[in-house]
């Protein structure tokens, strides 16, 4: 049911969602509608979502009225992974509901912690009360906690699809095998696009391929968490390292049968119309089973696409690793797809084949910032870089703006392909990646005595 | 192209866009601008020369320099370079101030302030004492000392010059003065890793020794460069055990992880870990509002120092308190730290992530209680457990606890220095505190100054740094 804000500036830039000529509309002309839509959301949320009302009054901004005004209003990606560790270690559910609570749009219910058993039962808990919590991994630090609506799970299936389709100019037409090459996490988001993708190209005369690995679950990533923690406190009795350090084993043991497995799926299915997704280091060795069996491109069908998801993440792969996987797979070009987004949003920029860009629809916000992030960088002629941020107007559970850790080239004139929204170079970098850690100093935190968890 | 500018000549005026970071080698200055790089912190440009390798390995079969010439000799010429660089003329500490306030995270007071007392350290007294301290028997630094055991085994013993890489921390340049001193105390040959935070005042140093007489010994010993921190181009070629015998280094990160895979027989790490310091105070504490009020300044002392960057600056406070009581400590605490000590005038805002962490807590206020503001002048937060976060850039987490030895879980090899409330209390927690990892503990607001000499990090440093040596000669009446 829409709210009485959607039905202004907020619903006029999202309804575009299925328009083809979305990516079409100049930043210029769209300029207007999206302050308006900013402020129609803040108007609405400022009073709703904690965190954000912290922001507008220290910044004492009480409207929305130029791209500038929206700035302070943005929040860091950590602000989704800024609750007290401490509440999940120890297992207070009830303090976590309240944190999520301070991020969330609409309230969180209190929750009993004794009537809940781990993590995991907690996300399925608050799912009850339609509140979709996806977590990011990461297995040396906290996981973002992102909260979502009915609302959000509906548009990630909606709009996944279309910005696939526009990118990848494949049909949704339910004509290909699906092989998902990566262990995906279990979480609400994931499972809501997966859904959708597997709704619009999977050929239902085929079952999706199950890569042969258990998901990940937060719980899972949790414990991980948690064993480093200890580690660090020097809390961790030696047996339950050894055996925190024997199931990694385990599981990394079964990350590198699965190669094995997924290879022999993929060539006994190799005449069939096949659609590839994974991230690359995955990919890679996948590809390289394939090879090793004796199957290449020409044994594979032509009409086979593929998506990738993410970077690299600092896997160390030989040069020509993308070309290595798309002539395994017998990719052509125009059928490989490509998406600039990130968690904390849930609308994708899919990339143009022409122009090879990343196109911004007209939901989606750019606000392109200095380095630290402070000040929104003027609008220039041409190309010019700065640090990403983006208000995602189509997100109802959580707050729109965000600022990512990313380095970004963004050009508002038309792309080579002919469209003329905003768009960024596929050359996207992490600011943590470029700088390293040239860093030294005497003062610093035990976790740099941590062994072997990174 | 290098070249090499006569010394005793003023520093060149740095260009408007770009500041040069000169190298220092083996008594020489070299300027050059021929590679860029970015300072880790803030990101500022700096050039250097190219990387000459050749000129920063002595062979072996050359003697140290600095081998015969006597400590006190050493001592009397480390002792006029730190007049010079008092002297408020001294051209290369002044261009260096400049230079360094625009790299380093520490307000340009701060950096005045560091640069000044750097020089404390360069007095008679007190290098005398650091060198006896170290040494049973300061003399083996001179000469081969004699002794025979008790079965009458005769040996020269001697604390023989090292060559050292010193790989300098960015935030204090305290710690390159003191490592200079140090390496010229145990007559090394020794290679000055600077930290882009601060690629210029070790050479400053250096050059203002060098006006004094650049053919010295000491000069001739020292080399300083910058290379960024893990650069495997660099690092591959120099660390190993033909060219020099001890790695000394600072902090953790890329720069000392890296490190690790090139320590083996022969190339040795002496490190300076990542330390975490903090403050423990007893319910005593709560005697009076005087005791309070007392308790708070010298807490925020050790908190605010050198604006928190230091591995002495207090971080967490133990308190042995109720929310309600620690709420009073704490609301004191962020006052006393929010004084500005250093006339830094307004401080840079805080990192935003540091800034979203603290102001998340403010709106959990059944567990937490935030005083002061997340505008980089000072923050107490009062927790019943450890912020996760590095309290940073004038923070402080007060966590209350029933007992002092209830915060004993907290206490970890990072652990380095931890300040006490009432003073009286020191000798019942210390025992606890060695066993859990600590490494000092001092009066609460005493972190700062130390004790001449004393062990740091759990060693004697110029006692590791020696390369001992046994000159064996028989049995007595044999």
């Amino acid at each position: 049911m829409a709210t009485v804000a959607e039905t202004g500036a907020v619903e006029r830039l999202t309804s575009l969602v299925d328009a083809p000529d979305r990516y079409d509309y100049s930043a210029k002309d769209l300029r207007q509608a999206q302050i308006d839509a900013m402020n129609e959301r803040f108007q609405d949320r400022v009073n709703k979502i904690k965190l954000l009302k912290l922001r507008a009054d220290e910044a004492g901004i009480s409207e929305i009225r130029s791209l500038e005004d929206a700035v302070p209003l943005l929040l860091p990606h950590t602000a989704y992974k800024s609750y007290p560790e401490g509440f999940l270690m120890d297992e207070k559910w009830d303090k976590l509901s309240k944190w999520l609570d301070s991020v969330s749009t609409h309230r969180v219910p209190p929750i009993n912690a004794a009537e809940i058993r781990d993590v995991d039962h907690w996300i399925d808990k608050l799912q009850e009360s339609h509140h979709y919590v996806s977590c990011s991994s990461g297995t040396t630090g906290k996981s973002a906690m992102l909260v979502a609506s009915d609302a959000d799970m509906a548009w990630c299936k909606r709009e996944a699809p279309q910005a696939y389709a526009w990118g990848s100019g494949v049909k949704l037409d339910r004509s290909r095998r699906m092989f998902g090459l990566a262990p995906v996490a279990k979480v609400p988001r994931n499972e809501a696009t997966g859904e959708a993708y597997t709704n619009a190209l999977q050929d239902p005369n085929f079952e999706r391929f199950h890569y042969p690995v258990p998901p990940i679950t937060v719980g899972s990533l949790t414990q991980m968490v948690v064993a480093r923690k200890k580690i660090a406190d020097g809390t961790i009795k030696p047996e339950e390292l050894a055996e925190f350090e024997r199931i990694s084993a385990e599981r990394a043991k079964a990350v590198e049968d699965a190669v094995e497995i997924t290879a022999r799926a993929l060539v006994e299915a190799r005449t069939d119309k096949l659609h590839v997704t994974g991230l690359w280091a995955g990919l890679y060795n996948v590809a390289k089973a394939v090879r090793d069996m004796g199957y290449s491109a020409k044994d594979f069908n032509p009409e086979n696409s593929i998506y990738v998801g993410g970077g690299l993440k600092r896997a160390k792969l030989p040069d020509d690793y993308r070309e290595f996987v798309y002539e395994t797979f017998n990719i052509q070009p125009e059928r490989n797809y490509q998406n600039y987004s990130m968690q904390e949003l849930q609308s994708g920029m899919p990339r143009c084949q022409k122009g090879g860009r990343y196109h911004l629809p007209p939901w989606l916000v750019p606000l392109i910032l200095d380095k630290s992030g402070d000040a929104l960088l003027p609008i220039t002629e041409g190309e010019y870089e700065g640090r990403a941020a983006f208000f995602d107007l189509s997100l109802d559970g959580r707050w729109g703006g965000v600022i990512s850790g990313d380095k970004v080239s963004i050009d508002f004139s038309p792309c080579a392909c002919g469209t003329k929204g905003p768009t960024i170079r596929d050359d996207i970098v992490r600011f943590a990646d470029i700088e390293g850690d040239d860093k030294i100093g005497c003062a610093g935190t035990v976790d740099a005595y941590v062994r072997g968890m990174s | 192209m290098n070249s090499l500018t006569e010394l005793n000549t003023a520093p060149t005026t740095s260009d408007e866009a770009v500041d040069s970071a000169p190298f220092f080698i083996n008594g020489k200055v070299v300027e050059g601008n021929d590679a860029t790089h970015r300072s880790r912190d803030l990101g500022v440009t700096f050039a250097t020369p190219k990387i000459d390798l050749d000129a920063l390995v002595r062979p072996r079969t050359e003697l140290p320099p600095l081998l015969n010439v006597k400590t006190s000799e050493i001592i009397d010429f480390l002792c006029e370079a730190g007049q010079k660089l008092e002297d408020p003329n001294n051209p290369h500490v002044q261009a260096c101030i400049d230079r360094m306030a625009k790299v380093s995270l520490a307000p340009r007071a701060v950096i005045e302030h560091q640069m000044l007392h750097a020089t404390d350290y360069l007095d008679k007294k007190v290098l005398t004492e650091v060198v006896e301290q170290n040494f049973p028997n300061p003399k083996a630094l001179d000469e081969w000392v004699p002794h025979t055991d008790h079965q009458g085994r005769r040996s020269f013993i001697r604390a023989y010059a090292p060559r050292l890489i010193h790989v300098l921390p960015g935030n204090s340049p305290g710690m390159g003065v003191r490592s200079i001193a140090q390496s010229a105390l145990v007559k090394s040959v020794s290679l000055f890793k600077m930290a882009s935070a601060d690629p210029f005042s070790t050479v400053a140093f250096l050059r203002t020794m060098a006006d004094i007489d650049p053919n010295h010994p000491v000069v001739r010993s020292m080399s300083a460069i910058y290379w960024r921190g893990g650069d495997d181009a660099v690092e591959r070629i120099l660390y190993r055990p033909q060219y020099f015998d001890k790695l000394v280094a600072w902090g953790g990160g890329d720069a000392i992880n890296n490190v690790m895979k090139y320590i083996g027989p022969g190339f040795q790490l002496v490190s300076f870990d990542p330390k975490t310091s903090i403050s423990m105070v007893g319910k005593e504490v709560f005697a009076s509002d005087e005791t309070i009020a007392e308790a708070a300044r010298l807490n925020a002392f050790d908190v605010a120092m050198a604006n928190q960057e230091a591995c002495v600056c207090s971080r967490f406070t133990f308190i042995e308190a109720a929310p309600e009581e620690a709420d009073r400590y704490c609301k004191l605490l962020a006052e006393e730290i929010r004084v500005d000590r250093m006339g830094e005038g307004t401080p840079r805002p805080l990192d935003m992530e540091l800034k979203e962490q603290i102001d998340v807590l403010r709106m959990m206020d059944d567990e937490y209680a935030v005083f002061g503001k997340s505008d980089g002048r000072g923050v107490a937060i009062r927790s019943d457990e450890p912020v996760d976060f590095h309290p940073l850039r004038k923070t402080s987490n007060v966590v209350c606890v029933p007992s002092l030895q209830d915060a004993m879980k907290y206490v970890n090899v990072a652990t380095q220095t931890v300040g006490v409330y009432p003073f009286n209390r020191m000798p019942e927690l210390r025992d606890h505190l060695a066993s859990g990892g600590a490494q000092r503990v001092v009066r609460l607001g005493e972190a700062g100054p130390s004790a001449i000499g004393n062990p740091h990090d759990a060693m004697y440093p110029l006692h590791r740094f020696v390369h001992w040596m046994a000159n064996e000669d028989g049995v007595e009446g044999q």
